[in-house]
């Protein structure tokens, strides 16, 4: 994620950036590898699964290369990734709010989940223990679903990438204080939806 | 400081956004305030909660998956879909103005005759003020780089199309216009993002007794790479009218697909059309297949087929 105080971009990464424009491959998977680590970190958070993490690392990566020719490097190029990066996030949250029980079916016997303790059945493991640890993470799941997609991210991006608000501003394409908001709104509503655990 | 500002700043101090006038301000407010106080020592507990949500890491593995997936789909640039919507996806490099206008011009006569075609300033899913009508001619300025929704307009039956741009685009019109359908059934097929073809077939649902329409679904519930596109699929083939070609074709995703989830889901179709070439392959597999759940869910299927006949 990007630091706190911006850097301008580097001799070689406006290099790589104008020869990805002329649509130079290379160049643009050169770029891709200096972010991709921290797009996927933030969408294997995001998402329910790898596949659905790799698909938005897919989309995200995509949607900058198709837009790459608007880039004017009159801001920094790390900002303006990001910020594509945080539309195509949105859009999915967006999306998967409006279907959040389509992903995968939910039956009698215990829905997804089943699907992801049957690889937990190893020796070795504490089950009172695992299955405690279970349901915390269902409720942490349930709770961060159901805040609205920017206070979801704008808490994703705090809370878990510890970075600044005024950084967030910049990345989702909006002020230090909507940031501030939507943090506030975010932690108000986990306070309420998880008061059992705390 | 009063109890209400102070409340507003707890989540800022807790994650180190104040300054230092600020801090020393709630400090002195919060060691006057028991209730104030309280709900920060609740804020902190959250943290130490929300801290044991596990932080996945991506895997090297994962990580090549990814760079393998997205140089597919960047080899499929130069084809597929964006040949139909059309050559005007994709990286333009600049001055080929030739290649641009030549796209355009697709889409515009493309999207010409009965479609409506809006500015949409708002963002995605977000209603806003009525938009203005544009012209089709209003399309010459754009650069279309890709879509980001599919979805049916309940007030008027429509469905609207949004466009990425330089500024969005909304097309509207009905799913029996030919060029909507021709474009639905190409994002079913072809559009790399599978948000927007689960949206696109939850669409064409409501379409799913067209020939076509059943078709395209029985390619995607085959081909699509997305588990839950595939679900989606499933659920719209149940709401039709059971015919031996799709039994066929949910017989062969109980078989074949790799997510137990896909294939629980064709288990919970098949066993409510469980007739005599259904129920030895479900047989089968509650034997053979290589998910306990799965093999179990065929085996309900059987024993409660068995019960209904006994």
């Amino acid at each position: 994620m990007p630091e706190a105080s911006p850097q301008p971009d580097t001799v070689d990464e406006r290099v790589l950036i104008r020869q990805a424009q002329r649509g130079d491959r290379a160049a643009f998977e050169r770029l891709v590898r200096l972010y991709e680590s921290n797009v996927l970190r933030l969408a294997l958070q995001l998402a329910r699964s790898e596949d659905e993490a790799r698909d938005l690392y897919q989309e995200a990566f995509l949607k900058i290369y198709r837009s790459l020719h608007r880039f004017r490097f009159e801001a920094r190029f790390s900002t303006w990734v990001y910020r594509v990066v945080m539309n195509v996030f949105l859009d999915h949250l967006r999306r998967a709010s409006r279907r959040r029980e389509m992903q995968a079916p939910v039956n009698e016997e215990g829905g997804p989940e089943f699907f992801q303790t049957v690889a937990d059945e190893r020796p070795g493991l504490n089950p009172e223990r695992s299955l405690r640890g279970k349901e915390i993470a269902r409720r942490l799941e349930a709770a961060l679903g159901r805040l609205s997609p920017r206070e979801r991210l704008v808490f994703e991006l705090k809370h878990y990438h510890g970075l600044k608000l005024r950084a967030i501003g910049d990345m989702c394409g909006t002020s230090e204080e909507n940031a501030k908001n939507s943090l506030f709104r975010a932690t108000q509503k986990l306070r309420a939806e998880l008061r059992e655990l705390i | 400081m009063d109890c209400k500002t102070a409340e507003e700043k707890l989540a800022l101090h807790l994650y180190d956004e104040l300054t230092p006038a600020e801090r020393a301000e709630l400090d002195a407010h919060l060691a006057a305030c028991t209730g104030c106080a309280d709900a920060a020592a609740e804020l902190n507990r959250l943290r130490t909660v929300l801290d044991q949500r596990p932080r996945p890491e991506p895997s090297p593995d994962l990580l090549v998956r990814c760079r393998f997936q997205l140089e597919e789909a960047l080899d499929r640039e130069t084809s597929g879909w964006r040949a139909l919507v059309h050559g005007g996806f994709g990286l333009w490099p600049q001055g080929s103005a030739l290649r641009v206008t030549a796209a355009l011009a697709v889409l515009v006569v493309g999207f010409s005759l009965g479609w409506t075609l809006r500015q949409q300033t708002s963002l995605p899913g977000v209603a806003g003020p009525a938009p203005p009508a544009w012209g089709s001619a209003d399309l010459s300025n754009a650069r279309i780089s890709g879509i980001s929704r599919v979805a049916p307009n309940p007030q008027t039956g429509a469905v609207r199309i949004t466009l990425d741009a330089e500024r969005q685009f909304t097309l509207e019109g009905s799913l029996e216009d030919p060029h909507i359908q021709e474009v639905l059934l190409y994002a079913v097929k072809s559009y790399d993002n599978p948000g927007i073809r689960r949206d696109t077939l939850e669409v064409l649902r409501s379409r799913g007794s067209d020939p076509v329409v059943r078709d395209t679904l029985l390619y995607a519930l085959h081909n699509d790479p997305n588990d839950g596109v595939r679900l989606e699929v499933l659920q719209a083939l149940h709401e039709l009218a059971w015919t031996p070609q799709i039994r066929q074709a949910v017989l062969a995703s109980l078989e074949r697909d790799t997510n137990p989830g896909v294939r629980v889901a064709a288990i919970n179709i098949l066993a409510q059309h469980a007739d005599e070439e259904v129920l030895p392959r479900l047989e089968q597999l509650a034997v053979e297949d290589r998910n306990p759940y799965v093999r179990l869910k065929c085996a309900n299927a059987v024993r409660e087929k068995a019960r209904q006949e006994f």
